[in-house]
């Protein structure tokens, strides 16, 4: 069987389950940084399939500021994290440009922060040549308005905003353009193992429920939180911790560069701009299980409580949704969940007797490029492939699939759309009918399923005010027109989309958001009685 | 300066959303002089269906076929339900009340029956309702074998005849259907406009041509609720006549014609019975001077000082702005009334948007005696001649429990009549 044949669409070999894919590389995990290894590794010529259990950014790589750091956050903590940042800061800069909003930041300093942590901040951002210059608070809060009027220090800096949703998508549109395969909805079933390697994968569609095998020279495991437990089925252990970080997203944008808060690094205390909107964060809680977590409403509060110090506005804003992430940290004993390095995890399981298998967990967003860089340099080395790394000098190419996932792509551009001949079926982010329809082909030629999450996903869908209320029967109608869904499913899909936007609005609903979520529930149980059926 | 006009009147409802209109109707129809402020768009939210009871206990989750046998219970397991402070009877009247109304509108009500109406929504599901349009009845003739035609048109967003057939197919396989170019217009259709066209007999004839390949092959028909506004049921009926087939409007997402159709109906009578309706206006600090409110309503262009005997809030809960939450709590924003509410935020919503026992927040609101006065936590009346009617009302869950027209129905009439006793016997 061809790896770029999609299974779905051979049922006869399915039932046997024996059916064999075979690649060079199988990449388990569709974050940031598994796309990033599946571009890397293709551009070194080696064929890859890439499977996610669910879809794009479904782990971290989704629940995070879209910070691109300068390095300055961590001067002090991490100085080596720092140099990192700012390296790469620079190549994606150049390479990914289309991904990123050259905002630059501030880090300001309000009554009542420590004094030292203020005057060392040059002397540590010098030492690992991360530029900033201080800025008059006068002058700071000319160039941004918002910043509370008690700011007493503040520096300028080079950090960034990144679409990390665009990233992912972009990277493995161009994996999959240069021959690779990106399977979504494709859980690990087992390991076999004999010999000290991986022999093959045991895999399930979690949507059609088939189960095949991946057969790979070398398998990688870049699951973020979930590496541990994918490590496990290879008999490995990883000691993983889990920390969740919660995020606020507000209703418009409140300042025009990332805004940093200076001192140690803890809660609530970075505001990033993406798009027309800002993203408020973080919370650090450590939890037993990666999986359903969601920010509370105790979290919500204290977030905004810390924000409001430095931006007062964020008192009284308005929120569209929040979002919890889980930061995946290789346990190296006690402290703060922050203390414990923000670098990478790259462990090679050949000292585990696993020769073909290694995992790549930990790190952050903004070294997405470079983990999956020393993770693909591992892999050639086992299969003697001797191509240096290209992604530091190759651009990362635009595609059409990826220009729908930023904020206000259209909104700054209203022209774009003749709404007679192009409905908007979003009407919040104004997303034509022609922009889904792009979307789906793209679903559809990366052998997914389209509907109301998968498209959500890679659009604004849903992400504005209205949070899916009137866009989510619009865009089922659609599908169902274009026959890309066909029976009670969409009902199905219509209650687990509308629930997912859920877990995002029920921690911030007060205000206009609480109205919007009453219209929202009038509509799809009041008059669908959707929670009947 | 604005211009500053004195009114004096009987009774004022403030709002004008369902309840607000069934009220300012009660009151003008028994001879009160009635003033009314508010904002009548909210009735494009409303389904245009009436709501009697449509699932109790929550956690059957299944829809009541008899609303009495629930209210039954209701009222034995929920005390402090709105329901529990009235009888059948009301229910019954107040409906009974609101359909001769609105037909003297040309609006049209299948009365209640002892049995709930499955009416089939534009999800492909169907809802328990009460009473309902006309042009929605036919629907309810809906049998298993029945051929049946849906009709969607293209450009009409959120309507998909194909999406309804295939989640009827398990119950109903004998369904066609049909997706209309509508002649002349192209792209996005607005429901508002493109009902006004239903009234145009040479577009129903055109249409009447496109269904014309399946009239042999159906009996019964279903289309969008947007058959004509304000006099769809005469639309609809033509368009029977020239089809030979039995057709049925589906209701579905807001804009709602049907509610359009409620508020122009409305708005129209309580004209003619000399409602003085200001429109838009908005209730400043309100104040009680021992014998009579005295209101500011203000709006755009005007503020005008109304003095009146009785007051009855039908500002609804947070879409209509009756109530608003801030970070932490919940407040009533004409009269600041105590709000029941749960203790704190985190106890407002369930993380399952789906929860069957529905979202706590849906049971704040302002708590009543049993002529639905606002009552204090001691449980005294507010205001010996002020009253809160419709959703704004504590304990009841109308989107889950399917009782919001019942509940906003028999309060606005309850509540105006014992005003009107009072008066009378006063006078």
């Amino acid at each position: 069987m061809k790896k770029n044949q999609h299974p779905v669409k051979l049922p006869l070999l399915v039932a046997t389950g024996d059916d064999i894919v075979e690649t060079d590389v199988l990449i388990i995990g569709g974050g940031v940084t598994g796309t990033g290894i599946a571009r890397d590794l293709t551009l070194r010529g080696l064929d890859v399939i890439l499977i996610e259990t669910s879809d794009l950014n479904a782990g971290a790589s989704g629940g995070n500021h879209g910070l691109l750091h300068s390095g300055a956050r961590y001067v002090c903590s991490d100085p080596e994290a720092a140099v990192e940042c700012a390296t790469e800061l620079e190549i994606l800069k150049k390479n990914a440009g289309h991904c990123i909003e050259e905002t630059g930041g501030l880090f300001v300093a309000v009554k009542g922060d420590k004094e030292n942590y203020i005057t060392d901040f040059p002397d540590m951002c010098k030492k690992s040549g991360i530029p900033s210059k201080k800025i008059d608070p006068k002058e700071a809060r000319e160039m941004e308005p918002s910043l509370s009027d008690e700011t007493i220090a503040v520096y300028k800096v080079n950090d960034a905003s990144i679409n990390p949703f665009k990233l992912s998508i972009e990277n493995i549109n161009d994996a999959v353009s240069r021959g690779s395969c990106y399977l979504s909805h494709t859980r690990i079933e087992t390991f076999k193992i004999e010999n000290k390697a991986i022999v093959y994968a045991r895999v399930r569609n979690q949507i059609s429920g088939e189960i095949y095998k991946i057969k790979a020279k070398t398998y990688v495991n870049a699951t973020g939180a979930w590496a541990g437990s994918i490590a496990a089925m290879a008999g490995i252990h990883i000691s993983m911790v889990f920390s969740k970080g919660s995020l606020l997203v507000t209703s418009k944008r409140i300042t025009k560069r990332v805004i940093s808060r200076l001192r140690k690094p803890t809660d609530g205390d970075i505001l990033v701009p993406g798009g027309v909107v800002s993203i408020l964060g973080t919370t650090s809680v450590r939890i037993k299980s990666p999986d359903n977590i969601y920010p509370t409403v105790k979290e919500v509060d204290y977030i905004i409580s810390e924000g409001e110090k430095l931006i007062p506005e964020l008192k009284t804003c308005r929120y569209i949704r929040a979002y919890a992430g889980v930061r995946p940290l290789v346990s190296m004993g006690k402290g703060d969940d922050r203390d414990v390095s923000r670098g990478f995890t790259l462990l090679d399981h050949e000292k585990d007797q696993v020769h073909n298998f290694i995992t790549i967990t930990g790190g952050k967003l903004s070294t997405y490029r470079l983990m999956a860089e020393k993770t693909s340099d591992i892999v050639c080395k086992k299969h003697r492939v001797s191509v240096e790394c290209r992604t530091k000098t190759i651009p990362l190419p635009s595609t059409h699939s990826g220009e729908w996932s930023e904020p206000g792509v259209l909104v700054n551009d209203p022209f774009k759309s003749d709404a007679l001949e192009d409905p908007f079926l979003c009407e919040c982010e104004m997303v034509p009918a022609s922009a889904i329809n792009t979307v789906i082909d793209s679903i559809k030629n990366n052998g997914g399923k389209p509907d109301l999450s998968s498209i959500a996903l890679r659009t604004r869908v849903g992400k504005g005010p209205c949070q899916g209320a009137f866009c989510s029967i619009r865009i089922l109608s659609h599908l169902h027109d274009r026959g890309e869904i066909i029976g009670q499913t969409g009902i199905n899909d219509l209650k687990y989309f509308l629930n997912e936007r859920w877990k995002g609005e029920q921690s911030l609903l007060w205000g206009q958001a609480l109205v919007q979520s009453s219209l929202k529930e009038m509509i799809h149980c009041g008059l669908f009685g959707l929670e009947l059926v | 300066m604005k211009d500053k006009k004195y009114i004096t009147c009987d009774i004022t409802v403030i709002g004008a959303g369902f309840a607000g209109m069934v009220a300012a109707a009660r009151a003008s129809a028994l001879g009160l002089k009635t003033v009314q402020t508010g904002n009548s768009s909210q009735l494009y939210f409303a389904s245009g269906l009436f709501d009697f009871l449509g699932v109790y206990p929550l956690h059957s989750r299944i829809p009541l076929k008899d609303p009495r046998t629930g209210l039954e219970l209701l009222q034995k397991e929920m005390p402090d339900h709105p329901y529990s402070k009235t009888g059948l009877e009301a229910i019954l009247k107040s409906f009974d009340f609101l359909a001769r109304f609105l037909q003297s509108t040309g609006l049209n009500y299948v009365k209640p029956d002892k049995r709930n109406r499955s009416v089939l929504t534009a999800a492909g599901t169907f809802k328990p309702t009460c009473m309902i349009p006309e042009t929605i009845s036919k629907g309810c003739l809906l049998k298993n074998n029945t051929p049946l035609l849906l009709v969607d048109f293209k450009g009409l967003k959120g309507f998909c005849a194909g999406q309804m057939a295939d989640v009827l197919k398990k119950i109903h396989p004998n369904i066609l259907t049909l997706s209309v170019d509508v002649p002349g217009e192209g792209g996005d259709l607005n429901p508002t406009y493109f009902a006004t066209l239903f009234e145009d007999s040479s577009f129903l004839k055109k249409l009447a041509t496109q269904i014309s390949p399946f009239l042999d092959k159906v009996e019964l028909m279903g289309m969008p609720a947007v058959c004509g506004v304000n006099k769809s049921l005469d639309a609809l009926t033509r368009l029977e006549k020239m089809t030979g087939l039995d057709i049925f409007e589906i209701p579905m997402m807001p804009p709602s014609i049907p509610g359009l159709r409620l508020k122009n109906a409305f708005e129209k009578k309580l004209a003619e019975n000399n409602v003085h309706f200001l429109t838009q206006a908005k209730i400043k600090s309100p104040q009680f001077n021992g014998s009579e409110f005295v209101l500011d309503a203000v709006n755009q262009n005007m503020e005008t000082q109304i003095r009146s005997r009785g007051v009855i809030l039908a500002t609804g809960r947070f879409p209509g702005g009756g109530l608003h939450a801030q970070r932490g709590y919940i407040q009533e924003t004409v009269f600041n009334l105590p709000v029941y509410q749960p203790d704190k935020r985190s106890l407002w919503h369930h993380i399952n948007f789906f929860e069957q026992q529905g979202h706590m927040i849906n049971t704040a609101g302002v708590e009543t005696d049993n002529v639905f006065r606002p009552v204090d936590t001691h449980g005294a009346v507010v205001y010996e001649n002020l009253y809160a009617i419709g959703t704004i009302l504590a304990h009841n869950d109308w989107v889950r429990l399917k009782s919001g027209s019942g509940v906003s129905a028999v309060s606005a009439f309850t509540s105006v009549n014992d005003f009107y006793k009072k008066s009378a016997a006063g006078h």
